[in-house]
């Protein structure tokens, strides 16, 4: 080694060296010139014999690598900008294709059913289709010249069995099985002798709710029933009874809903009434209480039926009811 | 029931709205189902277009054979030349007309009426039309146009016959036999709106003749009581116009004069009369019996009836000349040479007649009254009413009646406490209003109760029948409240919890759900229905999985893709006892074959915290070497004649399922220790299954072996013909300590020789 190098001006050549690099790849260059195995500094340090110098080199050393390392951590983060600049993709592309099903519309009434009557305290139950004449009329004071009796319009497969033309029987399963306080609802397939068309379909499903306690009145059943079609329906709904007539209640009523398309004012899917059909409903009939054993001086009861799939038509404007029995994936994936 | 409000407004003057008073009734009596019009609308000025011509010329049309050119004198200035069809009048008559503008109503073969307009009819002006009785909705025939006597032209029509009308269409329920009649529903309006009833026609004898009518009655049981009278002389002709208008309206095609009596009288006070051609019967009276098994009669639909011994039947000396309470025999209607009537007023046992109406599949307006229950106490009065009618309308004499039957029933007392209406209805009413409304609809408050009446004998026996009647006024009233409770909550059992997490979980596996109807075509079950509506439907189902299938064809048709069905429902299996066992299950159908199937149910059974214990299995709509059971059902690759390409299908039973569920879950510790996680291979012969090496190796590695899964299967010609190497990843695991490298290597030698004394398994390398 001839002559002594000037450090200072070595330093401040490296130091420009790395801030000219405008590469990774320009700066590992310059940092194997300046700082390298064969750099000036690294034989200059191979070389020291004194102590003083010793100092000035590591201290040279030791600065320009930080020096290094900063420009490298700049040239990364900007070389990973550039790179995720060009990395655009067209947000509007659809994504990756999960699996995701769907319940059907009538499942879905039925949970909102379940919940609405958990919610006022109503355990949910669901009985055989397939019932004796006892059980689906009897017991439930059907005439025996209620039309209902008839094969006309149930489907009997000898004269003591019939498919279930109500989920009424509940009723009297659950009078049977358990003392009053009682308060169920019953969600369950039922059929009916109806040809198919666009609002009627043999098979359907119901729920029916029974209470039975100390003192119950028909305004219980009204604030009962307004709950149950506001949970339903919405919260701005009214809810109105006409007089009916049903064998197991007396007295008995229909419930109507104010019609959520027209508010009130009259439209075709009300037929000009402001009011739509629910279904029926009553205070539950003293000889049905007798035949279950309970003193209908003592206890009374109020009871209601309504369809399932005249729900869901009305929830979501389903024309045809057969479109709920297809299966079609194209109606399915709707809801 | 059509209910024309003319005929109303014989007995009850009212001046509501017709929309209110449908709501009105509506809530408190029948549902009002509609309004309709009889006849011509009364609306925009319509009615003032139809006027009393007179007319002045009538000539044969020049261009048209068939065609009457007239002049027809209107009141104006000029009379209006008009071309008509009809040739049954001629100058000097008097006809009713229509101007052009007016709008005739719909009729059969006129389905949306016709606004008439001034026009050439074979190049001469016809300026209005001149009208027949059907074109007005005044009568059923086209017979030719109406002839009026001498009525000054220009006349308003509307004030000379019944030219329009309103018509409720009221839905009673089967409970008030009362609102199958206009004088019922007029008592039901009396009663809502505080008005005067008119009384009702019929209720006082006028000169009663004494001159006997032949009626025995057989069966008191299934006839209570048999009026008849007899006529004399009469003439069978046409009824009044507005007898026929309301008749019209009330939906019933009028016929005679005589039939139209009986109709109109049946329709005002809900009681079912029959006039038979006197001259007819064999003996001249009448027999109430039951038939003999197989006798005949021809009805007036014109069908001949074989009858068994459960028919009632009104006979003459020598045969049955009516189905009793349904419909006349033919041989003894009314025709228009009839000169002596004998009219019957009749009380027969409502379920009879529904027997019979049942065997026959016959209907009609008597026997629908009938099966609801007629009250007895009208019949004396309908009979009476509808003798004078026919006097006055058809002539004759009246000369005999005759009234038999076994006692009349009294009107019920029923014990009656005003508070327990206020206690069942939740709003209270006073006494005095309720007293009221049950006295306005017949209802006699008596001591401790009230005395029914009679035409609401059948239906009301017990004191919350009274009940319901102070109920139904009150309705609009009741207040909304919520019982007061201090017993019971509401929460779903675990299974309906369970099964709301299976639907979840198949829905978030990308599963649709579906219901398919519970009846099938016919399926290996003795639940058929014998009268089915159609044979898609007629026998319970024993498995859901066929209808899935068909949901996936049509599906496939449809051109969907990603199918995956799914669907709860019930199967019906042959039970023990007289009824079916009913069973709920979940199937599903998805795009895939065995493995995806299979790793769908693990996943059901993971999200239900149950283990499934698979093994071969068969099922007829599964591939037979791709069909394992599940502990709870099936599960397989469909087999390929049921779909195109592969699928999965499953079908397992939801109590079984839940039974294997470990819900609530315990906790196991599973971070104190950790796990040690090993990988082994063994090579074994092919035919040795894999679920049996994972039992061994649970066997003989005892309860420190937490998990053990296969991941590979290999085959190789260097591990040799029918060998297969199966490669599974384990993890060992204790409760109370972490395990080392010895009790890895103790568990894996466990494991290891066990394989190898049970199916000859060697460790590969
Ligand atoms: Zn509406």
């Amino acid at each position: 080694m001839t002559d002594t190098p000037d450090w200072n001006a070595y330093e401040a050549e490296a130091a420009a060296a790395a801030q000219a690099a405008a590469s990774s790849d320009d700066l590992e260059e310059a940092r194997v010139r300046f700082l390298g195995r064969k750099s000036d500094i690294a034989l200059g340090l191979r070389e020291v014999r004194d102590r003083e110098t010793g100092m000035l080199l590591n201290g040279v050393r030791t600065r320009l690598e930080e020096t290094f390392d900063t420009r490298a951590a700049r040239l990364a983060d900007d070389e990973l900008d550039r790179r995720l600049r060009d990395e655009i993709v067209d947000v509007t592309l659809p994504g990756d294709e999960l699996p995701l099903g769907h319940l059907h519309p009538i499942t879905q009434i039925r949970r909102m059913v379940e919940d609405a009557f958990l919610g006022l305290g109503y355990e949910v139950r669901d009985d055989r289709e397939v019932e004796t004449v006892e059980y689906n009329f009897d017991k439930l004071a059907f005439l025996p010249t209620h039309s209902a009796r008839s094969p006309r319009d149930t489907f009997f497969f000898d004269p003591n069995h019939v498919l279930r033309t109500e989920t009424s029987p509940s009723q009297i399963h659950i009078m049977e099985e358990k003392e009053p306080p009682l308060y169920m609802v019953s969600i369950g397939r039922v059929y009916r002798r109806d040809a198919i068309t666009a609002t009627r379909y043999p098979i359907f499903h119901q729920f029916e709710g029974l209470a039975v306690d100390r003192g119950l009145t028909l305004a219980d059943l009204k604030g009962t029933l307004l709950h149950v079609m506001r949970a339903l329906y919405g919260p701005e709904r009214k809810v109105r009874f006409r007089t009916h007539y049903f064998p197991f209640t007396e007295p008995s009523i229909e419930p109507d809903v104010s019609c959520g398309i027209c508010l009130g004012s009259g439209c075709r899917t009300c037929k000009y009434s402001g009011w739509i059909e629910m279904g029926g409903a009553g205070m539950v009939d003293p000889t049905v209480l007798a035949n279950v054993g309970l003193d209908p001086e003592e206890w009374s009861g109020f009871a209601f039926g309504c369809g399932l799939e005249r729900t869901a038509q009305l929830r979501h404007d389903i024309p045809d009811i057969r479109a709920l029995w297809e299966g079609d994936l194209r109606v399915l994936r709707q809801f | 029931m059509r209910v024309p409000v003319s005929w109303l407004r014989d007995y009850v003057a009212m001046d509501m709205s017709l929309t209110e008073l449908a709501t009105k009734l509506s809530i408190a009596s029948a549902e009002i189902e509609g309004i309709e019009t009889r006849g011509v609308a009364d609306e925009g000025g319509n009615l003032g277009l139809f006027r009393i011509g007179k007319v002045r010329e009538a000539i044969k049309h020049p261009n048209a054979d068939r065609l009457q050119l007239t002049k027809v004198d209107l009141g104006e200035a000029e009379p209006r030349s008009i071309v008509c069809g009809a040739w049954n009048f001629g100058v000097g008559a008097t006809v009713a007309v229509a101007l052009p503008g007016a709008t005739i109503p719909a009729r059969p073969g006129l389905p949306d009426g016709l606004t008439l307009e001034r026009r050439k009819v074979r190049g001469e002006i016809s300026d209005g039309m001149i009208l027949a009785e059907d074109e007005i909705g005044l009568g059923a025939d086209h017979e030719g146009i109406m002839v009026f006597p001498e009525i000054e032209p220009g006349t308003l029509l509307a004030d000379v016959v019944p030219l329009s009308d309103k018509v409720l269409l009221v839905e009673a329920t089967g409970n008030r036999p009362d609102l199958q009649s206009i004088y019922g529903i007029a008592r039901e309006i009396a009663a809502i709106y505080d008005l005067d009833l008119a009384e009702a026609p019929g209720l006082i004898p006028v000169g009663t003749p004494g001159g006997p009518v032949k009626i025995q009655v057989g069966d008191f049981e299934r006839c209570s009581r048999y009026v008849g009278t007899i006529v004399q002389g009469v003439t069978v002709g046409h009824s009044p116009l507005i007898m026929k208008a309301r008749l019209l309206g009330a939906g019933m095609r009028p016929i005679s004069n005589v039939v139209d009596i009986t109709n109109y009288v049946m329709l005002t006070l809900g009681s079912p009369l029959h006039a038979f051609d006197l001259a007819t019967l064999n003996g001249g009276g009448i027999n109430v019996r039951r038939a003999s098994d197989g006798e005949k009669l021809t009805t007036l639909d014109g069908v001949e009836r074989v009858l068994t011994a459960d028919d009632l039947v009104i006979a003459d000396d020598a045969r049955a000349v009516a189905l009793a309470g349904i419909m006349g025999g033919a041989e003894t209607e009314v025709s228009a040479d009839t000169h002596t009537i004998l009219l019957e007023a009749a009380n027969f046992e409502s379920h009879g007649v529904f027997r019979s109406s049942e065997r026959h599949r016959l209907r009609s307006e008597a026997s629908g009254r009938f099966e609801k229950g007629v009250d007895p106490q009208l019949a004396d009065q309908a009979a009476r009413w509808a003798t004078e009618l026919i006097v006055e309308f058809a002539g004759g004499t009246w000369t005999s009646w005759n009234d038999v039957h076994a006692g009349l029933p009294a009107r019920p007392f029923v014990e009656f406490r005003p508070e327990r209406a206020d206690a069942v209805i939740g709003v209270k009413t006073t006494p005095d209003e309720q007293f009221r409304i049950l006295g306005k609809l017949g209802f006699e408050q008596e001591g401790t109760g009230v005395i029914v009446p009679s035409w609401r004998a059948r239906d009301v026996t017990r004191e919350i029948d009274i009940v319901e009647e102070i109920a139904r006024f009150r309705l609009e009233e009741v207040p909304f409240t919520l019982p007061q409770r201090r017993e019971m909550f509401g929460v779903l059992t675990r299974e309906q919890k369970l099964r709301r997490r299976l639907e979840d979980a198949l829905v978030g596996l990308g599963f649709a759900e579906t219901y398919t109807p519970s009846l099938r075509p016919d399926d290996e079950t003795t639940w058929k229905l014998p009268e089915p509506i159609s044979v898609d439907l007629t026998a319970l189902r024993t498995t859901i999985l066929p209808s899935l299938v068909e949901a996936v064809a049509r599906n496939i048709d449809a051109g969907a893709k990603n199918i995956a069905l799914f669907e709860v429902a019930r199967v019906y299996l042959p039970g023990d006892g007289d009824l079916p066992t009913e069973r709920v299950r979940v199937a599903g159908i998805v795009e895939g074959g065995f493995s995806r199937a299979k790793g769908v149910v693990e996943t059901v059974y993971a999200a239900l915290k149950a283990e499934p214990a698979f093994a071969r299995g068969e099922h007829r709509l599964l591939h037979p070497g791709k069909a394992a059971t599940t502990g709870a059902g099936i599960v397989g690759e469909l087999h390929p004649r049921e779909l195109d390409g592969e699928w999965g299908a499953f079908e397992l039973d939801l109590d079984d399922l839940f039974a294997a569920s470990r819900e609530p879950i315990t906790y196991t510790d599973v971070i104190t220790y950790p796990a040690v996680r090993q990988d082994i291979a063994v090579v074994v012969g092919e035919g040795v299954a894999a679920g049996d090496i994972v039992a061994t190796a649970r066997t003989a590695a005892g309860a420190e072996l937490r998990e053990i899964r296969v991941f590979d299967v290999y085959r190789g010609e260097q591990l040799g013909a029918g060998k297969k190497s199966v490669a599974f990843s384990v993890a060992y695991q204790a409760d109370d300590r972490t395990l080392n490298d010895e009790d890895a290597t103790r568990l894996r030698d466990a494991i290891i020789n066990a394989l190898a004394t049970e199916f000859g398994a060697e460790l590969r390398a």
